[in-house]
Formats: structure tokens, sequence, C-alpha cells
């Protein structure tokens, strides 16, 4: 029941995420949705460790007890920490095309950029 | 055409759902890593995979991590400094620091230290300290602190840590070195990487800010 709800509750923060990512014109905007998307892949991948009944994976506990999956648990320790550092490195490349464009929308610095460059 | 795009991602997406819903996938089966675990030196499933049987991974991860944040500070070096503090100081913060900085360093040097044997490792320790900094950041103000953390022995440091961690990582996998005293290692190396990398974007992001 927990996984169920978990594997729920991460598509569902995909979901969100992508939509935002789609529909919303703000760069800043956009970022948000991705950050909520791999928020949400972070809670699938959790969930699909889990096993009914089970026992974080250490040792320590009386052998044969069932004990969750440690491999998606170790995949997701990683995944933090990109996640983490390449947002901070998209917000970087955001703040910079703000200074240079004064906004944040993508269609008026897609149509601003082109100007640039056939001038 | 993009409004068709989008919901058809989205309905795809919600057809995984449904699908997910289902219990046509059982979940895998967890394959036994109690002796793996034991092989190399940790008690924590997590651990060993982290740093042992997937140290690649790991290295190559750090290694996008210190290049993000090499991105970060190229990126945010040309953009004119902000003069005005960027949060004003408070009574509060200030003594709460005091009592709270100790603890959060002592933590984080814990769990960098006993990560292969319970929860924890490295890269949460970083980021327990990483907030610790933030802490200190909110407490003395900003501009205070980054005089006293210097940029010049920072950076060294951090591709320090890098160039001992790749070569610790590469020599250990082909010499086949176990134990958990590397795994130590390993765990207060990533640590101290994630700290700096933390400090550098919390840094950069308030102090350089361009101008609007």
């Amino acid at each position: 029941m927990a996984a169920q709800i978990g594997t729920v509750l991460g598509i569902g923060l995909v979901f969100l995420g992508f939509g935002a990512l789609l529909l919303r014109r703000s760069l800043i905007w956009k970022l948000l949705g991705l950050n909520v998307a791999s928020g949400g892949a972070i809670v699938f991948l959790v969930a699909l460790s889990h096993r009914p009944g089970a026992v974080p994976p250490l040792s320590g506990y009386p052998e044969g007890t069932p004990s969750a999956d440690p491999l998606p648990q170790a995949l997701v320790l990683t995944a933090i920490v990109i996640h983490f550092a390449t947002l901070a490195l998209s917000l970087a490349y955001a703040i910079s095309l703000t200074e240079r464009f004064h906004t944040q929308e993508t269609g008026r610095i897609e149509a601003a950029s082109e100007e640039e460059m056939e001038r | 055409m993009k409004r068709a795009l989008t919901i058809a991602l989205l309905a795809t997406l919600l057809g995984i759902l449904l699908f997910g819903l289902t219990d046509l996938f059982p979940p895998a089966e967890v394959r036994p890593w109690a002796e793996m675990a034991r092989a190399y030196g940790a008690g924590n499933g997590v651990a060993s995979i982290v740093l042992g049987s997937r140290l690649y991974d790991t290295l190559l991860e750090v290694l996008v991590f210190a290049l993000a944040m090499v991105g970060v500070r190229y990126t945010l070096k040309p953009l004119g400094k902000w003069r005005e503090p960027v949060v004003p100081e408070r009574g509060v913060v200030r003594e709460m620091a005091d009592v709270l900085l100790p603890v959060i360093i002592v933590f984080a040097v814990y769990l960098a230290a006993s990560g292969h044997l319970g929860p924890g490792g490295g890269f949460p320790a970083g980021a327990i300290a990483g907030s610790g900094l933030l802490l200190l950041a909110m407490a003395k103000g900003i501009e205070r602190l980054s005089r006293e953390l210097h940029e010049g022995t920072l950076e060294p440091l951090e591709y320090g840590t890098i160039a001992v961690l790749l070569v610790l990582g590469c020599l250990s996998i082909p010499l086949n070195h176990r134990g958990s005293g590397l795994l130590v290692v390993f765990n207060l190396l990533i640590g101290i990487e994630v700290t700096i990398g933390a400090w550098v974007v919390l840094h950069y992001f308030a102090s350089h800010r361009g101008e609007i």
C-alpha cells in the first residue's frame, strides 16, 4: 500500500512538474517545474525500493528479515546531489540571461537573441 | 501544435500512472546485499553500493558536481557585485547560531565518519555542513563571512579534494583494496567537497546578482 501511494505521488509530481515546464513562460517557473518533476522521480524511486514489512538495508537486524532494496536508494542518493548542482548551474544561467535581455520570458529572450544574431 | 504536444505528453504520463497502479510488474526480488556489504567493510547496504560496487558512478558524479560548481563560479563572476547587505542581521539568529553551530558541525562530521555503518555518508554530511554555513552567513552577514573564507584557499582545497578522491578511487579499483578505512576517507572527502560546493552556491548567488 505504501509503495503504491509513493508511486502515485511520484508520478503525480512528475506530471505537475512537466505541466509547469511546458505551460509556463517564465524561465524561473520552468526551472521550478523541472525541480518538482525530478523530486517526483526521486519519490518514485524510493517507493520502488519499498517491500512490505521490510527493515532498512543496515546490518544488525536478525538474519532472514526482508529488507528494502538498497539499489534504488543508492541511485537516489547520487541523483539528489546532481539535481542540486544542475539546478544551481541552470539558475546561474537564468540570472545571466536576465542580466543580458532584461526579461525572463522565453519567447522574448528568443526574439531578442534572434534580433542580435541578425545584427 | 505546442498545446497538442503538451496534452500528448501529459496523457502518456497519466497512462504510465494508471499502468503503475496495476500489479502487472511485481517488484524485483531484493538481491542479498549483506555478503557484499561485509566484503567492502560496510554495515550499510547503500554505502556498500555507492562506495563499493558502484564506486565509478560516485566518482564521476562528484566530478559532475565539481564541474557544475565551476560553471556557477564562472557564470556569475562577471556580473556586478551586490552592494547592499543581502540578509539583514537579526539578534535572535546570531544568538541561536552560537548554540546550534557546534552541534551542526559535530553532527556533520559524525555522519561522514560513520556513514559506512549506519544511515549517513558524505553527501548528507556535506549538505548539513552547508546549511550550517548558511546559518552562519545569516548570523554574521555574508560579506563578513566571505572575507574570512578566502576564495583563494577554498578553490585549491576543492580541486585538491577532487584530485585526491579520483586518484584514491582509481587506485583502489584495480588494486582491489577494500576496507572500512577507505570508506571513511571517501565519505570525509565527499563531505568536504559538498560543503565547499554548497558554500560556492550560497556565496555567489548572494553576492553576484547583476543589475536588472
